[in-house]
């Protein structure tokens, strides 16, 4: 098991490496993608696989594809431009990251722990999860473990109510803003708009179709357009 | 099943790869880089949630579920974020014809 | 079968050895792994290749033809001589393609297929993995693919490609959200998200889908299923008389193979997933427990202490049951492809944001109505000593659902008719 922890850590610290430095950036994301399922991996070892399932739905499924969206609508079509890194701020970068780590380093490792609990650094079992008929007393905590879907949405609307809300509150604010945000104005006098089209090509689209299909099997949207 | 994973390699992951992201947002000049360096710092946090959570102890009374709820919590903020802040970047690759974070100084004098 | 299995193992040892960069030390491990895993998997691609010779010979009946009857009898080894002919064939890449995209692409495709299949209970103590979580697993990976599917279009360094791509992850992302919509009714029923006790359920409360928010969720969880598998007539995505072949044109030999292979088992793993979730697994009769039921009291997850004969009778039927409706709704892909012509790209996006969100959206709050009315433990109506709960249950939501379906339906006409007249108006006038 430290193994695997070691090659998924060994893993992932250079998928954040390659995130960081590849010149391209699709190839950016791609190292993204890979850090978020190190990231997964990283829950499952925590037996937390509810969060990894999330954690692989939302940023692998959805940020990595926005991110990748993003990419082709700022650069050329294709996307391969490639990026540099600025010169002038490696060295503080370097200094600030460098310093960061060293500092969090000693931190972990040096961290006095608070009254009456353990020190970070000599915690190294978990509590245990005993299951239903194992004959130990279910806590809570290891019931919420086995069924973590059920648990967190038990939480959600219970003990994390005011925060399911807000968050739900932040998305909505988010999705309207997003969209005001990156609305193209004018589009609407410029080009028709994208729904419905009556174009040339959409009117020589019908006619064709009242020509040759005698059923007319998709006579009625398209006649309702052109009317 | 793996009870002999010491907690301290947990932090020391979220540690490195925090750093790492923070390197990433300072020297990358693409602003979807930065963006994703960002990603990158709040998924190391979010390790460190729910290494905490599964490695202490709960309190009785306080939620069974704390570490990860907050993980999930911060896992929407970021996909909220990320919403944004792809929109604010379209906004300005049309304002300015580029990604690049240093182009963006109208307000420098 | 074994011979197509073979040569699939094959198909991915011969691609990995094609790659230049293994060492020799490493390259004899990774073949050996590979060998095990593949051998395993390797009945799915059996399956995937005779689903592709049934779909040859529906077609062909749907068309007044014969189909493949050259190779073997009734054309049986037709998918063999398939199979070799993709792997003999030469693998072109294209120079300016990024190499490493390129054929990291299919892998990602192919394996978000593999993984959807680990949860499905395909019998009592068969189900593979039984994760607590299992639901949001299976969405989680299968929104692995429209990833591989940017990645493919891509790493090809072809307009055409680019486009399909850019319209299937369109697509794909539109349509996964009625796709896991249409799912939460389920789960609200049998309160877990994992597929055995989804399972067990059903056994205990009949099949979801007879009750009407159960079958609005089903055709919303088909229609958007099949567009999630890039099929006839959600197939913009590949539609080759407009953009060669959408994605994977730039793909050729067995990487093409892989694509194929990876089509054909999502649909192969979806109508597993529709099996599980809403026809009741392999449940012979709609309210009855009835293969499942003789063992007594049973989780399906598990095996149970002692395996007799009845038992692996039992299981043999449940199998059994189970594939043979995992093949009524793969002939009823293979139907609606020979029947349906493709979508207009533009209706398409309106018909999952505009159609089918709204209504898996309501449908989950009929699903709670249903809930209460008839799931819920301790519920009781009672006519004459006759146990009516599903009889008020479809009194009340039957009529909702219709309702739902007519607003839904009328709202959107009326603001196609609004849009229509505001976009031809002016252009009347000019």
């Amino acid at each position: 098991m430290t193994y695997l922890f070691v090659f998924i850590s060994v893993l992932g610290l250079l998928a954040a490496l390659g995130t960081v430095l590849a010149r391209n950036l699709v190839h950016a994301g791609l190292f993204l993608v890979a850090f978020f399922f190190t990231v997964a991996c990283q829950f499952v070892l925590l037996e937390a696989e509810f969060l990894a399932a999330v954690q692989v739905l939302v940023y692998i499924g959805a940020v990595a594809i926005l991110l990748m969206f993003a990419i082709m609508l700022t650069r050329n079509v294709q996307g391969d431009m490639t990026t540099t890194t600025s010169r002038t701020w490696l060295l503080p970068a370097l200094v600030g990251g460098l310093g960061l780590f060293f500092v969090l380093m000693f931190g972990i490792n040096d961290q006095v722990g608070l009254k009456g609990r353990m020190t970070w650094a000599s915690a190294s079992t978990r509590p245990e999860i005993p299951r239903a008929g194992e004959g130990k007393p279910v806590t809570p905590r290891s019931a919420a473990i086995n069924d973590m879907g059920r648990m967190v949405g038990r939480e959600m609307v219970t003990r994390f109510v005011v925060p399911f809300e807000v968050a739900g509150l932040l998305l909505t604010a988010a999705l309207v803003g997003a969209v005001v945000v990156a609305y193209r104005e004018g589009d609407d006098a410029e080009s028709p708009r994208r729904g419905i089209q009556p174009t040339r090509l959409h009117g020589a689209v019908t006619v064709q179709a009242t020509n040759g299909h005698a059923d007319g099997s998709d006579l009625p949207s398209t006649a309702s357009v052109t009317s | 099943m793996s009870h002999d994973i010491p907690l301290n390699w947990f932090l020391y992951f979220a540690a490195a790869s925090f750093s790492i992201g923070l390197i990433g947002v300072l020297v990358r000049r693409n602003a979807i880089a930065v963006l994703m360096a960002i990603e990158i710092m709040l998924n190391a946090a979010n390790i460190n949630f729910v290494a905490f959570w599964r490695y202490g102890e709960t309190p009785p009374g306080a939620s069974p579920l704390s570490g990860v709820m907050v993980a999930v919590f911060v896992i929407t903020v970021a996909a909220a974020e990320v919403a944004v802040g792809i929109g604010l970047i379209l906004l300005c690759y049309r304002r300015w014809h580029a990604a690049d974070v240093d182009r963006y100084d109208s307000l420098s004098g | 079968m074994a011979t197509v299995n073979i040569a699939m193992v094959w198909a991915d040892a011969l691609l990995w050895a094609q790659q230049p960069q293994i060492e020799l030390s490493w390259n004899t491990v990774i073949r050996w792994a590979l060998w095990l895993v593949l051998g395993f998997f390797g009945a799915f691609p059996g399956i995937v290749a005779y689903m592709v010779w049934a779909e040859r010979k529906v077609a062909a009946r749907f068309q007044d033809r014969i189909g493949p009857n050259r190779v073997g009898p009734l054309g049986l080894l037709q998918p063999i001589a398939d199979a070799i002919k993709l792997i003999t064939k030469e693998n072109i890449v294209p120079r300016t393609a990024d190499q490493w995209v390129h054929l990291l692409a299919p892998v990602i495709i192919l394996v978000s297929a593999f993984l959807v299949l680990a949860v499905v209970p395909f019998g009592i103590g068969l189900t593979p993995v039984n994760l607590p979580s299992g639901l949001i697993y299976l969405v989680a990976v299968s929104s692995l693919s429209p990833l591989g599917i940017f990645l493919a279009g891509w790493s090809s360094r072809n307009k055409y490609s680019l486009l399909g791509a850019m319209r299937s992850v369109a697509q794909l992302v539109s349509y996964e959200v009625p796709q896991v919509l249409a799912t939460v009714p389920v789960v609200l029923w049998a309160g877990s998200l994992s597929l055995n006790t989804i399972f067990d359920k059903q056994m205990e409360h009949g099949w979801f889908v007879f009750s009407p928010p159960g079958f609005l969720g089903f055709l919303i969880l088909l229609i958007a299923s099949i567009a999630e598998v890039n099929r006839t007539p959600f197939d913009l995505p590949e539609a080759e008389s407009e953009i060669i072949a959408g994605f994977h044109t730039e793909y050729s030999g067995m990487r093409f193979g892989l694509f194929f292979l990876a089509e054909y088992l999502s649909v192969f793993a979806i109508s597993c997933i529709m099996t599980a979730i809403y026809f009741g697994g392999g449940t012979l009769v709609p309210w009855s427990d009835f293969p499942a039921g003789t063992l007594g009291a049973i989780h399906s997850a598990y095996l149970p202490a002692s395996i007799n004969a009845t038992f692996i009778l039992v299981n043999l039927v449940l199998v059994a049951v189970f594939f043979a409706k995992v093949g009524f709704f793969i002939f009823l892909m293979f139907w609606v492809r020979a029947t349906l012509p493709r979508m207009r790209v533009d209706r398409l996006m309106n018909y999952a944001w505009k159609s089918l969100v709204p209504l898996s959206i309501a449908n989950v709050l009929v699903a709670a109505i249903w809930y209460e009315l008839v799931l819920r433990p301790g519920v009781v109506f009672k006519v004459a000593g006759w146990d009516v709960r599903w009889f008020v249950g479809t009194l009340v939501t039957a009529p909702i659902v219709l309702l739902l379906i007519w607003l839904v339906a009328r709202c959107n006409r009326l603001s196609e008719k609004a849009e229509v007249a505001s976009t031809t108006a002016p252009a009347a006038a000019r």
